[in-house]
């Protein structure tokens, strides 16, 4: 009984192993629930993720502006109290390469209307690199505008919010 | 050598007992009431996304936007729900755990159609996949049971080996330099502060933010944990490499701040005997000899 049950298994286990080399080699390692994960396979490549801060009350001119990780312009927006994944936002808004009017309402409805109400809050992309033997460098770019009305983007003079 | 390798995994050598079974029932409550869990949270998450970014899996041959919306996705958790309690319970067709799988599947490419490729839910899903595979191919209980661990074994060994090899290929030996933690470190510290506003560093992370030979050993252990998932094939060996495993994502969990908490209550499920515990104590329990109808199929 053990035997055959030993025979039958291999057998299948084989045809398993067949079916994921298939799907790995076709869905570029991913086809869940089955992954050759890859997750931090590629050590020391620069990063982008993403944050919001809630620059209502800060002037337009500081709006648009760059800065550096730990000198952030307006105040902390925390993801989980709109219920919303961080890391899902973080891919959304780092792989969109073209903000249609399709994916600034996507963005919009991450966060919810009514949620957002009076705020605006800027979307930074931020992006992280080693520079040197031994430091790494983060700096935060705004790149939308989120209102309950509309989303807005940057455009030109970086100096002024132009939307 | 294969014969040792597969008798190993499918444990063909060891007596059929009892407790195995109830050993595998446990497990089996567990994959259930997780599977039910991610299919209601995804539910309530999937509504959020309107627009694919991302396509895994069936998305890429289907368009998944009839996921999207508040409907769907919620007669999908009924469905996995109603049809996981039926499986557990054995009132079920064949391939019925095939298709929690594939309705799973789906909930899980529309709930992740933004641009993340998660992996902390694929344990359960293999998990699920080899209780598939089990009920499909067998029907005596113990053959059920053996198959399914064999299948998670494997799935587990390959899954932490293959993650190491990802590492030697994609960048080489020098993977465990510790400056690249100082870059992980940095990253995960922005995710914290976008997701809760607020980011302090722990003990290790300072620790490992001063001195690159810390960091580099945090990250070698890590690497040579993974090459030594292969094995969680080999029967004497597994509760060991389990442990490291185990010891390995409290590691994540601290370094990086990426919690991995299905993996870990199933890596303590499946690393260790808990079959010969249910065996020595179940003459205390002689009620449990009768609830045999968990155990047989």
């Amino acid at each position: 009984m053990e035997t055959l049950f030993q025979q039958k298994a291999s057998r299948y286990l084989l045809s398993v192993m067949l079916v994921y080399a298939l799907l790995m080699a076709t869905h570029k390692g991913e086809f869940w629930p089955l992954s050759i994960y890859p997750m931090f396979s590629q050590a020391g490549q620069p990063w982008t993720r993403a944050l919001v801060r809630d620059v209502t009350n800060t002037p337009d001119s500081l709006k648009w502006q760059p800065t550096d990780f730990d000198e952030l312009n307006g105040a902390p927006v925390a993801l989980q109290d709109y219920g919303v994944d961080q890391i899902d936002f973080a891919n959304f808004v780092s792989k969109t390469e073209d903000w249609n009017e399709k994916r600034r309402k996507a963005l919009q409805k991450m966060f919810g209307r009514e949620q957002i109400g009076n705020r605006e809050l800027m979307v930074m992309k931020v992006h992280g690199r080693l520079v040197g033997r031994d430091s790494v460098v983060t700096k935060a770019d705004p790149l939308m505008l989120v209102t309950s009305d509309t989303v807005y983007s940057l455009s030109g003079d970086t100096t002024k919010s132009k939307y | 050598m294969l014969n040792r390798f597969i008798s190993d995994l499918f444990q063909t050598q060891k007596p059929r007992t009892r407790g195995e079974l109830w050993y595998f029932k446990l497990f089996e409550l567990f994959v259930g009431i997780y599977v039910i869990k991610y299919a209601w949270e995804w539910a309530n998450y999937i509504p959020r996304n309107s627009d694919v970014v991302l396509p895994l899996g069936m998305a890429n041959y289907i368009d998944i936007s009839f996921m999207f919306g508040e409907t769907m996705p919620v007669i999908n958790a009924v469905l996995i729900t109603v049809l996981c309690i039926f499986s557990f319970f054995r009132i079920q067709f064949r391939w019925q755990y095939f298709l929690v799988l594939i309705l799973l599947h789906f909930q899980f490419v529309a709930r992740y159609s933004q641009g993340e490729i998660p992996h902390s839910m694929n344990m359960i899903g293999m998990s699920l996949f080899a209780l598939a595979l089990a009920t499909f191919f067998f029907k005596k209980p113990w053959q059920v049971s053996r198959f399914t661990f064999g299948s998670v074994y494997f799935f587990v060994g390959l899954s932490y080996f293959s993650a190491a090899v990802s590492k030697l290929i994609g960048t080489g030996l020098f993977w465990f330099d510790g400056r690249h933690l100082w870059l992980w470190i940095a990253e995960k510290s922005t995710d914290i502060l976008s997701r809760t506003g607020t980011f302090e560093l722990n003990f290790l992370q300072e620790l490992a933010l001063q001195s690159i030979p810390i960091a580099s050993a945090i990250l070698l252990f890590g690497w040579l944990t993974e090459f030594a998932g292969a094995f969680v094939w080999s029967k004497k060996y597994r509760p060991y490499a389990i442990t490291a495993i185990i010891g390995m994502h409290i590691g994540i969990t601290l370094t990086m701040n990426i919690r991995f908490d299905a993996y870990v209550i199933e890596l303590l499920i499946i690393g260790y005997p808990w079959d010969q515990l249910f065996d020595r104590y179940q003459s205390s329990f002689p009620k449990f000899r009768k609830l045999s109808i968990l155990t047989s199929s």
